[in-house]
This record gives structure tokens, C-alpha cells and sequence, in this order.
């Protein structure tokens, strides 16, 4: 499956990062580098959970407020710091659906579910692609974030890891269960 | 759980999310960002080299603003931009601790001559008193003062006074953030020669504050501008005004407030009503009176050979009109709708035995004719009566002859009408300018009974100074719950405000809250109340239309706020173009 994620560094890239954020934390202009960076991917995976375009760019701007508020409590652990973006998001975004004020929305290209469908061995393509779509809106939250991450987001089992903040052997257990699941509920 | 779910939802593009990127914003929205002042910020004392430069640069900036596009203004941060902020902070931090933030504009104070060897009692027309003893006054070297002394006092009632004076009405105490909700404040100050004077040690001013509130939980604090806090001095006392009365001039009870009595219901108003209907009354009998004219008479009509016209030999005795006419014929009306050319050859073939004439429905023109021959009858025919030749120039001649008399007798009575109507005009005016003086006299006697009705609702705080400065008795409140909001305030043009305070008018509490920095500001508002928004750029008041309020929602949004061109000459202007 193809990864389009742009989350992959190399050390020397993980190294250079945290040197801006070591920046950030003495001077919080200096995040506005990691802002930049970072800005369009964390709008990205928000907007993918939502079903509103403004409350999505409200979200992203509030995951970057408490960002800067909170830098001085991070930590680096040998990840990108988008990670610990993205699971400000995640909260933020969960945030919104407590309070309800945004809807839980799944948004879903077909080329990813025929990918899913490919991933459990099915050739009935057509006629599972909109059965798929009905028990994807209706998998637990946990579950369904698995399968936006991995499909719908193609990222990598490592990177889904680090955001859920599990180990990467878990990402892909707990995937493939999912999956299992889906292949018995189609039939 | 049934999600919706959106299937190839169209893709944003980055340049459409990136536009929307403003780190600016996230910067000074930050919690906890804006606690400490810009200029104590480690990584702002490190640029102070470039300040001057910068803040050059920037006040041109500002100075340039209107003319700037609006994109311009929230594309993204610099370092001017950061610089100019700083200066701007800089400058309202180091406002003094009273600073009315309307150009202009300002609660004026009452001055009054106290000769400060025998001190004074003062009343005010809000109700309020003074007692200033004897020798109260010390000049700065703490030298008693002799003669008379100049004292300023003026007074703060609701959020348009508090607003307009700039006095602080945050409180902070042991660290955390207050807003006054305040049961009246007053300010006394007092001059020599128009330098200051101070309270003379042991001696205390007596006030009694005039206020419509009046519960206990209030206490009494004075403004220490040094601190920009207040002080708490303890509580105030509360004392009916209207017990106050009682005790000292044996008032009456309050039980004794007249009503408010409508007009209409008064007897002189209802005898000017009734003494109206008399007038017109006595005009209607007068026109009645008068000597009613002939009625008018009709033109006569020429024989017309397309109708059917016949002779009748009739005694006309009974219709003394006909008296002058000879040769009387006539003319069957088209009322008679049955009549043909058969019916009429045989109307007129016969020889009527007796024919009758009646007055018909058009009076003085047509007429009924029955004709009765043995059993044979025609009852009812509409007739006209016309003339023929030398008869219808008779006819015509006695027709102008009555006409002009009854013109003359018509002309008569209208004179004789107008000059009744006049009259009654006249009385009629009369009577309505006694209505108006009884409707003035009446407005102005409820404007003293609702204003007595007020000042007996009123209360008086009364406690005691020995210093001269801003007295508030207040209740801390905490901010507003319910709605907060990250707002980036602009005017209608879209362009960014540079204001350093936002102020929130809660209808449902007496005071004023205050959000500070500005542009960009979180602050927090009671959805369930009736609330007002002010702000203000370069002395320039700012406001949020009420409908505009209402669809205010939660979260980071731009609110375009209304810009107020009345210049305001008073505090009552401001209060009556907010309503308030």
C-alpha cells in the first residue's frame, strides 16, 4: 500500500527538529518554524474526523495554542514531533465531540476501501464496497481511528504507533484484528 | 454508533489550508502567553537593540493603516509587527490608573466652596450628602488650611459612568482577577489656590451615597492609583432614605404614595371634554336653525322625438310646479322597461276613461301616471315632463327666475354656516390649549412624583472618609461564565483594531468588565444575559450591535465591531444611544 505520509524523519532530521524545538521552548516565536512544518498536516487529520471545514481550521489553530502553552513540558523520545501534534489534535478533536460541537464524521475515498477489500482477500470489490463503508462508520473509535490511519491516511504502522503512543507490533496486531473482523461481518 | 460518513469528499488544496495559517494569532492566543508582559519576556529584551529602529518603522505602520489592504493585515507575522505591539503595549501600560478612554469625554465633577473654618453640609441633586467638619484641611506640608477650599465630587452609578471615567473596576485579590459589581462610587477631591489638599489627621468626611442598591454584601473600597488596586476599608453602612426622613423630619409613610393617576382621569381634563362635545353640539342646533332654501329646481326638458312623447288632458291642480307651464306633455322614461312599439300603438289607440298623477322617485322630475279604462288598467308608467316650443322658453324663464333665488338663499345660509363654523373653531382651539396646559402641568407634576416615588426606592450608603480619593462600595464578581471567545476584533472595513481593552456590559450586574490585550483577546460573556461589547482605538469608541451579540458563538473568530460616529458631549448622550 502506498504511504503518503510526510511524518518519516531521519536522525539527522529528528535531531535538527528538536534543536527548533529546544529553540521554541526559550523563545515561542521560534515555533512558528514547527508551525509551518507542521501546520497542513495537523489541519489534515483533524479535518479528516470532522465534517465542518471552519471548525477544523479552529481546532488546528487551538492544537497549536496549547502546543506553545505546553512546549515546556515536552520531551523528546526519539520520534517526530509531530507525534505529540497529532495527539493534541486527537484530544482536541475529541474535545469538540464531547462538547458537542462538531459531528464525528468519516470521510472516505473508495480507492481506500478497495484497498481494504484487497487487504482481506476479496474480489467482490463492487458489491462489498458499500457494506465496508456502512460497518467502518459503525466500528468503535479505537478501531475506526486504526483503519483512517492505515487506509485513509496511509501511514505507516510505525507512525500510527507513535501518535497512539503504543509500540508498532500492537499497531499492527490490533489492525489486522480489525480487518479479520470486517472480512466475517461482510459475509 | 452510525458516523456520518462523506465518500470522496473533495480534497483542500495546501495553498487553501495554508491561507488560513496565522501564527500571529496562536501566538498571543496561547494560555499563559499573555500573562506575562511583553517587555518581561526573555526573548523581547534580546531584540532590544533593533527596538528603536523597529518601533519607527511600526508607528508609521499604524499610522498607515487605513490605507493598507486587508490581506496585508492578517497575512503573517514580523518582527515590526511584534515591536509595534510591544510599543503599543507599553504605551497603555504606562496610562495612569484613571485614564477615560473616550476622547472628550468624562464624568464632570460639581465643585462647591468650603470655608475650612467652619466646614459645610452639602447636598447633591442626586440625593447625596456630605458633612465636611470644621478645619479639615492640611496643605502638603500638613499646615492647617484657612478660607475656602474648592471641592471637586462627582459620581458613578452604572457602566456608562464607570466606562467613561477610565477608574478601574478590576480587583485583584490574592492573585486572583475580580470585576466590581458596585452599588455606587464617588470621587472627592479637594483644592487650594488649585493645589491640592489633604484631609486633616483625625478629621473624616461623612457621606451618605445615594444609590438604588440596596443589599449588604457590598463593601466599601478605595482606589489606590499607585497600585492600580483597590483597597478594602470594611462595609459600608446601609440606611433607608425614606427612615432617614422619618427620623429627621417626620415624613410621611410610604404607604401615602399617590398613585399615578392617568390624565384622562382627571376632572379638569374631563370637563374640557365634556365642555368640547357641548361646542359641537351648540354648532350642529346653530346650522339646524338656520332657513332652509328651496329645493333646487329642475332645468326643464325639450320634447325628444326618438322617445314617446303624448298629451294628456290632466287636472294639475295638485302640483303647483306646473302652475306657470301650459301644454304640459309627456315623455315615457326608460324605466318602463316593458314598453314596446306594439304596446305603445295600443296605449295609444285607446281612450283612457281616468288618468292619475303621482310624484315619482326622482323628486320634482319624474312622476307616476295610471290610466284605467272599465277593467283595463296601466298602472305606474314613469313619465317626464316635457316642453315644446314657446312653452319650453316659458318653461326656461321661469326656471332661471327660480334658480337664481334659490342661489342667493344657498349663498345666504353658506355665510350664515361659515360663520358658525368659525366660531366653533375658535372655542374648540381654546379648549385644546387648556388641554395642553392641563397635559404640561399634569407631565410635570408625575415627572416630581416619579422622581419623588425614586429617591424614596433609594437607599443611602453612608460611611465615612479620611483622605481624598475614589470610594466604591462594591461586591467582587467573578467573570462572566458560559461563552468564551478567542475574537480578533476589527472594524467594519475588516481591519485589524489596535485597542488594548475590550469591555463587556453585562445588563443583569452594575459594573463593567474588562478584558485586556487586545488586538487579539479571549473573553467570556453570560449567553442568558443581555450583554454589550465596547472597545476603543485611538479614543475612538467601538461597539458590537446587539444582533451581532446574539449570533456571537464560541471559539477563534474575527468580530467586526461597529464604529461609533456620534461624538458624545455627555455621559447621558452615550447612555441614550446605547439605551441604556
Amino acid at each position: 500500500m502506498l504511504q503518503t505520509s510526510k511524518y518519516h524523519a531521519t536522525e539527522t532530521d529528528l535531531a535538527s527538529e528538536q534543536a527548533v524545538v529546544e529553540a521554541a521552548k526559550k523563545n515561542p516565536e521560534r515555533f512558528a518554524a514547527l508551525y509551518d512544518k507542521y501546520y497542513e498536516q495537523i489541519f489534515r487529520f483533524i479535518y479528516q474526523r470532522v465534517d465542518d471545514k471552519e471548525q477544523a481550521f479552529d481546532a488546528t489553530q487551538q492544537t497549536f495554542m496549547k502546543a506553545i502553552s505546553n512546549l515546556p513540558k515536552y520531551e523528546f523520545r526519539g520520534v517526530p514531533f509531530a507525534s505529540w501534534l497529532y495527539r493534541i489534535a486527537s484530544s482536541e478533536v475529541n474535545n469538540l465531540f464531547r462538547a458537542q460541537k462538531a459531528q464525528r464524521t468519516v470521510n472516505i475515498e473508495s480507492v481506500s476501501v478497495y484497498h481494504i477489500i484487497e487487504e482481506i482477500q476479496e474480489s467482490k470489490i463492487d458489491e462489498y464496497h458499500d457494506k465496508i463503508v456502512d460497518i467502518i462508520s459503525e466500528l468503535p473509535e479505537d478501531e475506526l481511528q486504526l483503519i483512517e490511519m492505515r487506509f485513509f491516511e496511509k501511514r505507516a504502522f510505525k507512525e500510527i504507533a507513535e501518535i497512539l503512543d503504543i509500540t508498532e507490533n500492537n499497531a499492527k496486531v490490533k489492525t489486522y484484528r480489525i480487518l479479520d473482523k470486517l472480512k466475517k461481518m461482510i459475509k | 454508533m452510525k458516523r456520518k460518513v462523506n465518500i470522496n469528499r473533495p480534497k483542500l488544496s495546501a495553498d487553501e489550508i495554508n491561507q488560513h495559517k496565522n501564527f500571529d494569532s496562536v501566538l498571543k492566543n496561547s494560555p499563559g502567553m499573555g500573562a506575562r508582559p511583553l517587555l518581561k519576556k526573555p526573548w523581547f529584551l534580546s531584540g532590544m537593540v533593533v527596538v528603536t529602529a523597529a518601533i519607527i518603522t511600526t508607528v508609521l505602520v499604524l499610522n498607515k493603516k487605513e490605507q493598507q489592504p486587508v490581506v496585508a493585515e492578517s497575512v503573517q507575522t514580523s518582527d515590526a509587527d511584534s515591536l509595534a505591539l510591544a510599543a503599543f503595549y507599553k504605551a497603555e501600560e504606562a496610562k495612569p490608573c484613571i485614564a477615560p478612554p473616550i476622547n472628550g469625554l468624562d464624568i464632570p465633577y460639581t465643585s462647591f466652596k468650603v470655608n475650612a473654618e467652619k466646614g459645610a453640609a452639602l447636598d447633591f441633586k442626586t440625593g447625596s450628602k456630605l458633612n465636611v467638619p470644621k478645619d479639615a484641611f492640611v496643605d502638603e506640608n500638613g499646615k492647617p488650611v484657612k478660607g475656602d477650599v474648592e471641592l471637586r465630587y462627582r459620581e458613578f452609578h452604572d457602566a456608562a459612568d464607570f466606562f467613561v471615567s477610565g477608574i478601574p473596576m478590576t480587583y485583584d485579590s490574592a492573585g486572583v482577577r475580580y470585576q466590581f459589581e458596585s452599588a455606587g462610587m464617588m470621587e472627592m477631591l479637594a483644592y487650594k489656590d488649585g493645589k491640592p489638599v489633604n484631609m486633616a489627621p483625625g478629621k473624616t468626611i461623612n457621606v451618605e451615597l445615594a444609590s438604588a442598591y440596596k443589599g449588604t454584601e457590598y463593601n466599601l473600597y478605595k482606589l489606590d492609583t499607585l497600585k492600580n488596586n483597590w483597597s478594602c476599608l470594611g462595609k459600608d453602612k446601609v440606611e433607608s432614605k425614606y427612615n432617614k426622613e422619618i427620623e429627621g423630619n417626620g415624613g410621611s409613610d410610604p404607604g401615602d404614595k399617590k398613585d399615578i393617576v392617568k390624565l384622562e382621569q382627571t376632572p379638569e381634563y374631563k370637563m374640557v371634554g365634556l365642555k368640547k362635545e357641548e361646542v359641537k353640539v351648540e354648532k350642529d342646533k346653530q346650522i339646524a336653525a338656520l332657513p332652509k332654501p328651496a329645493p333646487e329646481p329642475k332645468k326643464p326638458n325639450r320634447v325628444n322625438k326618438d322617445k314617446y312623447t303624448f298629451n294628456l288632458d290632466l287636472d294639475l291642480t295638485d302640483f303647483p310646479e306646473f302652475a306657470v307651464y301650459k301644454n304640459v306633455q309627456w315623455e315615457l322614461g326608460a324605466e318602463n322597461e316593458a314598453m314596446s312599439n306594439a304596446l305603445w300603438a295600443e296605449l295609444n289607440k285607446m281612450v283612457w276613461e281616468d288618468a292619475t298623477l303621482k310624484e315619482g322617485n326622482k323628486k320634482g322630475e319624474s312622476y307616476f301616471l295610471s290610466l284605467k279604462k272599465g277593467p283595463k288598467q296601466v298602472n305606474n308608467l314613469v313619465v317626464y315632463p316635457v316642453f315644446e316650443g314657446k312653452n319650453y322658453e316659458a318653461a326656461m324663464k321661469d326656471f332661471s327666475a327660480k334658480f337664481e333665488k334659490y342661489t342667493a338663499a344657498l349663498d345666504k345660509r353658506k355665510v350664515s354656516e361659515k360663520k358658525i363654523e368659525e366660531e366653533y373653531e375658535a372655542k374648540i382651539a381654546a379648549l385644546k390649549k387648556k388641554q395642553e396646559e392641563l397635559e404640561a402641568k399634569w407631565k410635570k407634576e408625575m415627572d416630581q412624583q416619579v422622581a419623588s416615588m425614586a429617591t424614596q426606592d433609594k437607599v443611602m450608603r453612608i460611611f465615612r472618609i479620611s483622605s481624598f480619593g475614589v470610594y466604591n462600595c462594591d461586591n467582587p464578581s467573578a467573570y462572566p461564565h458560559g461563552v468564551s471567545c478567542n475574537a480578533t476584533l476589527t472594524d467594519e472595513r475588516n481591519s485589524k483594531l489596535m485597542c488594548y481593552e475590550v469591555y463587556l456590559v453585562d445588563r443583569h450586574k452594575n459594573g463593567l468588565f474588562t478584558f485586556e490585550k487586545n488586538p487579539v483577546t479571549t473573553f467570556s460573556f453570560d449567553p442568558n444575559s443581555t450583554n454589550m461589547l465596547w472597545t476603543v482605538e485611538n479614543g475612538v469608541l467601538y461597539y458590537l450591535k446587539p444582533e451581532q451579540f446574539d449570533a456571537l458563538k464560541g471559539g477563534t473568530q474575527n468580530v467586526a465591531m461597529s464604529r461609533v460616529e456620534q461624538q458624545f458631549k455627555t455621559v447621558d448622550e452615550m447612555k441614550a444611544f446605547f439605551n441604556l
